[in-house]
């Protein structure tokens, strides 16, 4: 995959924008009035027709999903081999992934490779081994609650954050840099990170989940900026949210005091619909399992 | 301890005036619990700033003091804040200097420990980094940066929160306050740029969102606040005539910080005092 004027093309690209992030910072402080007055501030960028077309997953395009061992990251691999697409299924532990071995064994169009989100040269490596490989849609699934009993005010256990905060965070965006050039190399250019209506501030009715809550909202400031900046790459970035699921992510008796909390495969295929709804001009929404936009 | 108190003359002198001495440092170190101890002196509130040296932590109190307020004002190196130290000799026993670096908890735990008893009306969360921009351009981030920007803006004033919150509690006026940024607004992201810091801010917001209904109950009220481009060390680089000036932007903010209350609890002000949209 790499070019052989790609380091000059890197520090030239880095300088332009550099100096774009400057320009930038100056133009929002002369618009910073405008802006917030007006609340959201769309681009009024021009898109093409392709641009407003969704493309749906389909059979042949190439998958990577994160922490696809179990929960919703191994039902996304189960329903997407299930549409005859390839998928590189990450996770922790292979040797401990008996649920994903078997169903790569069922599914010759799955490839398992160990990944930990939050080691971030296991990240460069497995994007070295993919070089030059399209990848249609990466998927950052993997993600931690961090333990509701250590986001208590009063006694909030702080190094928990950092913990959170790297998977949730760090890792979705890490993952961006390191197979940006093989989204761009792909047919659909989709670059989705698995985020929660726990992370929208305007919806917060009760406190909780300190932790949690902030990394969700964290990494959506984080993709809302990558879509501005893939734009002009061509390149979608969206943010999906299951809902309540009954994964371990919702352990006893957490689970049995949400009465409308859904199955994995139905939130799984929630929002498979709704990756496939990102188009370039609604790059960087945040998409509810049931079609609605949350607010920020 | 009464058994053990001395009897004889010369001793007794003594006791008096070791008692007395201690009397008055205990009066010169916890000024507020004297004051509040004679009935006759008005009430002085007090607030707490961090990053008190420099820039809008500066004039935030400067235009405390000014006011009548009491100002702990907190830096993490007292002996290098020449400003803050001239501003304290002005205003003997209004402005009390400590050391604080927020990234130290144990150090926050240690100051609050100290302050203990000591009603704080205001805690005003000023202290913030950008983390510098050449470390959160896509496809080279500097992940260490992240660290040390969500620890000194998003961690670090929850951390004071939790450890002043009993001041807080005590106090009249019960605010917590955090300078947060519109950068922080994520559905105000028109160009990318600050990756770290801007999540930091929304991070913050996202935490003191969930601080503003925690207490609620205990009739504290949380809030943030924007100063809006402003001309401090922080923007160095940008042309002065994009910029307010600190003298503004701090007025701007304290009109918005005395219009906190427990009904506006939660909410995220700009500086002219329309809302901020997440
Ligand atoms: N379930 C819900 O109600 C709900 C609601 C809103 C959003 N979400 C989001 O949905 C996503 C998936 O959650 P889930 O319900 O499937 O949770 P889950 O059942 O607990 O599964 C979490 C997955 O993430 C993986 N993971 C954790 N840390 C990792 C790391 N450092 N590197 C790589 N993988 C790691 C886990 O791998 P190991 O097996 O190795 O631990 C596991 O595969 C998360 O981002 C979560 O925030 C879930
Ligand atoms: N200026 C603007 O345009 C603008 C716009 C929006 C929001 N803000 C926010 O306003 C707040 C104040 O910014 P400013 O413009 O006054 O910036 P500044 O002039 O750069 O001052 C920053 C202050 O924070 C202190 N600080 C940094 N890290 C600290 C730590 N670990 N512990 C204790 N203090 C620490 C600095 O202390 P040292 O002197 O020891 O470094 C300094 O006193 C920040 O939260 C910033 O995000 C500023």
């Amino acid at each position: 995959m790499t070019k052989p004027h790609d380091d000059n093309e890197q520090s030239h690209v880095d300088r332009r924008e550099f100096m774009a992030a400057a320009a930038g910072m100056a133009a929002a402080v002369l618009a910073a009035h405008e802006t917030n007055a007006a609340g959201h501030a769309s681009t009024p960028a021009n898109f093409a027709p392709e641009d407003r077309v969704a493309r749906p997953v389909s059979a042949g395009s190439r998958i990577l999903i994160t922490g696809a061992n179990r929960g919703l990251g191994f039902e996304f691999a189960r329903q997407y081999a299930e549409l005859d697409t390839r998928i590189i299924a990450t996770c922790r532990t292979p040797d401990k992934a008996t649920a994903l071995q078997e169903l790569a064994a069922d599914n010759p169009g799955i490839v398992i490779e160990k990944l930990d989100v939050t080691d971030l040269e296991n990240i460069d490596e497995l994007a070295t081994k993919y070089a030059g490989e399209p990848i249609d849609v990466l998927l950052n699934n993997a993600g931690i609650g961090g333990g509701a009993e250590n986001q208590i005010f009063g006694k909030l256990n702080y190094p928990v954050f950092f913990e959170v905060m790297s998977v949730n965070v760090v890792g979705p965006i890490k993952m961006c840099e390191a197979f940006r050039k093989n989204v761009e190399a792909s047919n659909l250019k989709k670059m989705i990170t698995v985020s929660s209506s726990q992370g929208s501030i305007a919806e917060v009715m009760m406190p909780m989940l300190y932790w949690y809550r902030s990394s969700k909202a964290a990494v959506n400031m984080q993709m809302v900026n990558l879509a501005l900046q893939m734009r002009r790459r061509k390149v979608i970035v969206g943010l999906v949210t299951p809902g309540a699921t009954a994964t371990d992510f919702i352990p006893e008796p957490f689970r049995s005091r949400i009465p409308s909390i859904r199955q994995p495969e139905v939130a799984a295929a929630d929002m498979m619909r709704n990756i496939d709804r990102f188009t370039l001009e609604n790059s960087g929404s945040y998409f509810n399992y049931d079609d609605t936009v949350l607010p920020w | 301890m009464i058994s053990k108190l001395p009897r004889k003359g010369i001793d007794r002198i003594r006791w008096l005036l070791v008692v007395s001495v201690s009397g008055l440092l205990l009066a010169m170190l916890l000024p507020a619990v004297a004051q509040e101890a004679s009935e006759d002196l008005p009430y002085i509130p007090t607030v707490l700033i961090t990053g008190a040296n420099r820039g809008l932590g500066l004039e935030f109190t400067r235009q405390y003091v000014d006011r009548g307020w009491r100002v702990i004002a907190t830096a993490r190196r007292p002996d290098a804040a020449d400003d803050l130290n001239a501003l304290a000799e002005k205003h003997p026993g209004l402005v009390i200097i400590e050391q604080l670096d927020v990234q130290d908890f144990d150090v926050i735990d240690a100051l609050s420990e100290k302050y203990a008893d000591t009603p704080i009306d205001i805690l005003l969360n000023n202290a913030g980094i950008n983390g510098g921009a050449r470390n959160q351009m896509f496809r080279k981030l500097q992940y260490e940066a992240f660290d040390e920007v969500l620890l000194t803006n998003t961690i670090a004033p929850l951390k004071m929160s939790e450890a002043f919150y009993e001041n807080v509690l005590a106090s009249q006026q019960k605010k917590i306050v955090t300078v947060s940024s519109s950068e922080g607004s994520i559905g105000g992201a028109t160009q990318p740029r600050l990756y770290f810091y801007r999540s930091s801010k929304a991070a913050v917001n996202m935490l003191m969102v969930n601080l503003a209904l925690q207490l609620k109950r205990k009739g504290i009220s949380v809030g943030m606040v924007n100063p809006g481009p402003t001309d401090t060390d922080f923007m160095a680089g940008l042309p002065k005539s994009m910029l307010r000036s600190p003298t503004d932007a701090v007025a701007d903010m304290i009109r918005n910080i005395d219009g906190l209350n427990l009904e506006t609890s939660g909410t995220f002000w700009q500086y002219d005092g329309t809302i901020i949209p997440w």
